[in-house]
């Protein structure tokens, strides 16, 4: 079906994922920032290469293939626990530099996406208008 | 997905919680009788945090885990004048520095805002979000 292509073919996909990882990152970065005083807290991440290695596998299986034959929505991200930080007396390793660069960093990710997304929203849209009319 | 704004309300009120504390430190600073008269000085409070949400410990955030009093010794301040003055005229005093309340109160003042920064920046992006649908 057309619409099915135009849903699942092209960036769509792609951008979904991307958004799902922002989210959940935005999340551990929320709490590492709330436990930035707790004792023994363990700073808490998600790998980004990781999430983006899986990413482009999928799209070059998927770009090899038909529109759809591939699923993204196995792509899973892997909490890590970053290291760099100095640890604290109380056992704590939070960097609160760090965190505010990543936040910033995640929120215009994130924001670019929505836009990409809107971008091809309104793409399908104008098309869809073209043969209703 | 708003279970973000969540994360950072645990952080504002574990601060909050703890600058409360900071603020009755300093207020009894010179207090040397307990609430029913008794005479036993001030003992310094401290507030413990622990991971996780305070109605659910395994989603993200932070809670007080408990609020202990200070074991250190009290200020010895010799007073012979006063009431509560010992036999060899020292009076036991809160152990209360106001330096180390002042700059725990700055820390966590800058704790709050950097989670109210976290909730604006959170904000900001599930309303981008929220606008695909519109």
């Amino acid at each position: 079906m057309l619409i099915d292509k135009m849903i699942n073919g092209g960036a769509s996909p792609v951008l979904e994922q991307v958004l799902k990882f922002t989210e959940a990152r935005q999340s551990m970065i929320a709490d590492n920032i709330a436990n930035k005083d707790t004792p023994g807290y363990r700073a808490k991440d998600l790998s980004v290469e990781k999430f983006q290695t899986m990413l482009r596998n999928h799209v070059e299986q998927a770009n090899n293939g038909s529109p759809g034959s591939v699923n993204f929505d196995d792509i899973k991200s892997e909490l890590e626990h970053p290291n760099n930080g100095i640890l604290f007396h109380d056992g704590n390793n939070v960097s609160m530099e760090q965190l505010m660069s990543d936040n910033a960093k995640n929120v215009l990710l994130h924001n670019m996406i929505v836009e990409l997304l809107k971008k091809q929203y309104q793409t399908m849209e104008m098309s869809l208008k073209d043969h209703a009319g | 997905m708003f279970d973000i704004l969540d994360t950072g309300a645990s952080g504002l009120a574990a601060q909050r919680t703890r600058l409360d504390t900071i603020a009755a430190n300093i207020a009894n600073i010179n207090t040397t009788h307990g609430p029913n008269g008794e005479k036993s000085p001030f003992r310094r409070r401290m507030v413990m945090f622990a991971a996780g949400h305070p109605n659910n410990a395994s989603k993200p955030g932070v809670h007080v885990q408990k609020i202990m009093q200070d074991p250190s010794p009290f200020i010895r301040k010799f007073d012979p004048g006063n009431p509560d003055a010992g036999t060899d005229g020292y009076v036991n005093m809160p152990n209360i520095d106001m330096s180390i309340e002042y700059v725990n109160a700055l820390e966590a003042s800058r704790a709050y805002e950097a989670n109210v920064t976290m909730m604006e920046t959170t904000k900001a992006m599930l309303n981008s979000t929220l606008r695909l649908i519109a």
